[in-house]
């Protein structure tokens, strides 16, 4: 038994740091939320250079073959400087489906996403479903030899910087899942900002024409697979809120320190000390989970799925009180947009959000 | 990283789960199994067995006695007990009074009390409280003036956990007014028996009787019977409260807890109580990592630092949440209620047969965050040693 992170693990982290303090304070951050692109292409090609895109890719994709562990150290330092580039959905979310996959053009796909030069989307949510991403109306149809792709998907994180996108959809009452260039005629998108100052698109299908060999997985293999992926991209938000969490209950001590109200540091006041301090449990207890999931994960263990949503309860959970106690103990500051800690608030929203809510992973749960 | 256990530990584990199998006193498990109260001799029963088995001294080292565990089998050697349902080894000799007298006592003292401490031929109490200094306890004003050859003891100690079944209590006593208040207090160590004591009951609302009022009246007490010097007897019990905190967090007793309600509420189909037992079961599993967590650093040499706080502060809310919803479980029921015994077999209430255990331990479970300086105690020490305000 040990709890320790490797060296490697380590120089990861510290890598990752060290790039946020040189690179991502919070008026960096500013400059790029407004960019046309919504991040920064200058990041994307260092994270490229650092090795970051290629962590958990496998060595016959040209990947490092890291695992949940690095991923989670990587997610975490982003988490504390609220990083946005597309990590998440580039890397991980895609990277999950395509390496599962068996399409024949995989290797240079994920080679390409390694080098920093292509980006692909998952379309996996659609407006009528809810959570039960599984039940999609979006369908594909054979007609004589072809394949023909008709509905709409929404909430695709990056959409707008995306080269191509891998769409949930149902074939003859099967999951399948896609490949669809951006290009593909009859492909109409539409983009928007989101709270938390990323991008996402809606996207509509009409009479798409897929190529042959556009199918990467289908049946029970696809739905495997793009549960799979929900579970590492829950870790990996997970991960991401953690160092929320704790950039965010840490700032808060700091604030508390330095406002002196009544002539003293307002942290001299023990209610104040004592919500820092629920604070501070919620953030380790938070990673206790977090670690669990983690390792679950990383060896196939047979309750990943339900640790992975007690991890996500917990996260909605202690996200909201963490982010709304921030804002609260900064006063009026805490409200002001051009104050950081407003926007941790914005993150923990959306985090729950995701990939099924408080509510709905609680029901999970019990099923499970 | 790895969180499984080792090859050894397991066959560990295996040995102490087939010993208890084996000779757990059958008449104490019955009682367990039903929730009903323990007599002194039961208890003293159960600990008889755990000496026997050589299982008593887990936490001790091996030069008094001890049996030289790791952390890793100390805390796995926890678990079982608590998973067969065994009640909790008492902690006031055991893992209170023993490591101060075998870490501050001289060799007279060592010899004269750790062996019948192990043996369980004596049974410790813990006179700390008095009814004016609870969680700040320096401000204590039990008195202890030295006159040739023994102190004379004079003052009242409150909250005494079974101190109708003890035969000693270790005391912190004024023996000096110094302007530091925690400067001026030893600590003693006084028979039961010494003339001038009185033990008085505090029933509790749940109609248990638990703890007393012990009141000491010009008590005789031999100067020998002081450990270590007078006036550091506050280093001593601050010693004692950083000595291993492991259990407290109580996760295997509240996994046993939480699977017999689930058992209860299977019958119901209740949604809203459905989902609050599986917010429970999030937050204990949760809790059992973090106890994880710390046991990973300390079976790597490392101190649980202010972080047992979260353990006790966490554990005893859970504690408490579970009690709430066997309450809640039980409904309208809960009503009839002739104390933590429940009712004469041959007039019971309507209603479910774990309704009055529920309610009784529901209130009994109040002492959790308020006993071991309660959670407001608690966090006041977070928010100095980690938060740093």
């Amino acid at each position: 038994m040990n709890l320790h992170y490797s060296d490697e693990q380590n120089m990861l982290r510290d890598q990752v740091i060290k790039f946020c303090e040189s690179s991502y304070d919070f008026i960096d951050r500013e400059k790029i939320l407004i960019s046309e692109t919504g991040y920064s292409s200058d990041h994307w090609k260092q994270f490229a250079e650092l090795g970051w895109l290629a962590i958990p890719f496998k060595e016959d994709n040209g990947g490092f073959n890291f695992g949940p562990i690095e991923l989670t150290v990587l997610f975490e330092e982003f988490g504390k400087a609220l990083v946005v580039e597309p990590y998440l959905s580039s890397v991980v979310m895609s990277g999950t489906i395509l390496e599962g996959s068996s399409h024949p053009e995989k290797v240079s796909i994920i080679e390409s996403i390694i080098s920093g030069e292509h980006q692909v989307a998952v379309a996996y949510a659609e407006a009528n479903i809810g959570y039960n991403f599984l039940d999609c109306v979006t369908s594909i149809t054979k007609e004589s030899d072809s394949l023909i792709l008709n509905g709409s998907k929404s909430l695709v994180l990056n959409a707008a910087n995306s080269d191509q996108f891998i769409v949930l959809a149902k074939h003859n009452d099967e999951a399948v899942l896609v490949m669809l260039d951006k290009s593909a005629e009859g492909l109409s998108t539409q983009n928007f900002k989101t709270l938390d100052g990323q991008t996402c698109g809606e996207l509509t299908f009409e009479n798409i024409i897929l190529p042959e060999d556009s199918i990467l997985t289908s049946g029970k293999d696809a739905e495997s697979l793009f549960n799979k992926m929900l579970d590492v991209s829950i870790l990996c938000i997970s991960a991401e809120a953690v160092g929320a969490m704790t950039s965010a209950y840490q700032k808060t001590v700091q604030y508390t320190k330095e406002r002196e109200q009544f002539a003293q540091p307002i942290s001299n006041f023990q209610v104040l000390q004592h919500r820092m301090v629920d604070m501070f449990i919620e953030t380790e207890i938070t990673k206790s989970l977090l670690i669990k999931a983690t390792l679950q994960l990383d060896s196939n263990d047979a309750e990943t799925s339900k640790t992975i949503s007690a991890l996500k309860v917990q996260v909605g959970k202690a996200g909201k009180y963490i982010g709304q106690q921030a804002v609260q103990l900064h006063g009026g500051m805490g409200v002001s947009n051009e104050m950081s800690i407003g926007h941790y608030l914005k993150r923990f929203t959306v985090i729950d959000s995701m990939f099924g809510n408080t509510q709905h992973h609680i029901n999970k749960y019990l099923t499970l | 990283m790895d969180i499984s256990f080792s090859e050894q530990d397991l066959q560990f584990q295996e040995e102490i789960r087939a010993g208890i199998a084996s000779d757990f006193p059958a008449h104490v498990r019955e009682k367990q199994e039903k929730g009903s109260s323990l007599s002194k001799s039961d208890i003293i029963d159960f600990h008889k067995f755990i000496y026997e088995k050589g299982w008593m001294a887990y936490n001790w080292p091996v030069e008094y006695g001890g049996t030289g565990w790791s952390p890793v089998q100390i805390y796995l050697f926890l678990n079982e007990l608590a998973l067969a349902k065994c009640p909790n080894i008492l902690p006031f000799g055991l893992s209170m009074v023993g490591p101060v007298i075998y870490t501050f006592g001289n060799q007279e003292q060592k010899d004269r009390f750790l062996p019948d401490i192990l043996q369980f031929n004596t049974w410790w109490c813990q006179g700390y409280s008095e009814p004016g200094s609870g969680s700040d306890l320096a401000s204590l004003k039990t008195k202890a003036v030295l006159d040739g050859d023994h102190y004379i003891v004079n003052g009242s100690k409150t909250w005494t956990t079974l101190a109708q079944n003890a035969d000693w209590i270790f005391c912190l006593v004024r023996t000096e007014t110094t302007q530091k208040k925690q400067e001026g207090i030893s600590f003693l160590l006084i028979d039961m028996k010494t003339p001038g004591i009185e033990v008085k009951p505090i029933i509790t609302i749940d109609g248990d009787h638990e703890v007393n009022s012990v009141f000491f009246t010009d008590v005789k007490v031999p100067a020998d019977q002081l450990i270590g010097e007078e006036g550091k007897g506050w280093t001593y019990a601050k010693f004692l409260l950083a000595h291993e905190r492991f259990g407290i967090a109580a996760v295997p007793a509240g996994k046993v807890q939480l699977n017999e309600l689930k058992e209860i509420t299977a019958q119901y189909n209740d949604v809203d109580l459905n989902k609050k037992i599986a917010e429970l079961e999030i937050d204990l599993m949760a809790l059992e990592f973090t106890e994880m967590r710390s046991l990973a650093a300390i079976a790597d040499g490392g101190h649980p630092g202010a972080e047992s706080s979260i353990l006790k502060i966490r554990g005893t809310e859970i504690q408490q949440r579970l009690t709430e919803l066997f309450v809640e479980a039980a409904g309208q029921y809960i009503l009839p209620y002739e104390g933590p015994d429940g009712f004469d077999s041959n007039m019971t209430p309507a209603g479910p047969d774990y309704a009055s255990a529920s309610v009784a331990q529901y209130l009994n479970y109040r002492k959790t965050s308020i006993y071991g300086g309660s959670n407001e105690i608690q966090k006041n020490i977070i928010a100095k040693a980690i938060l740093g305000v």
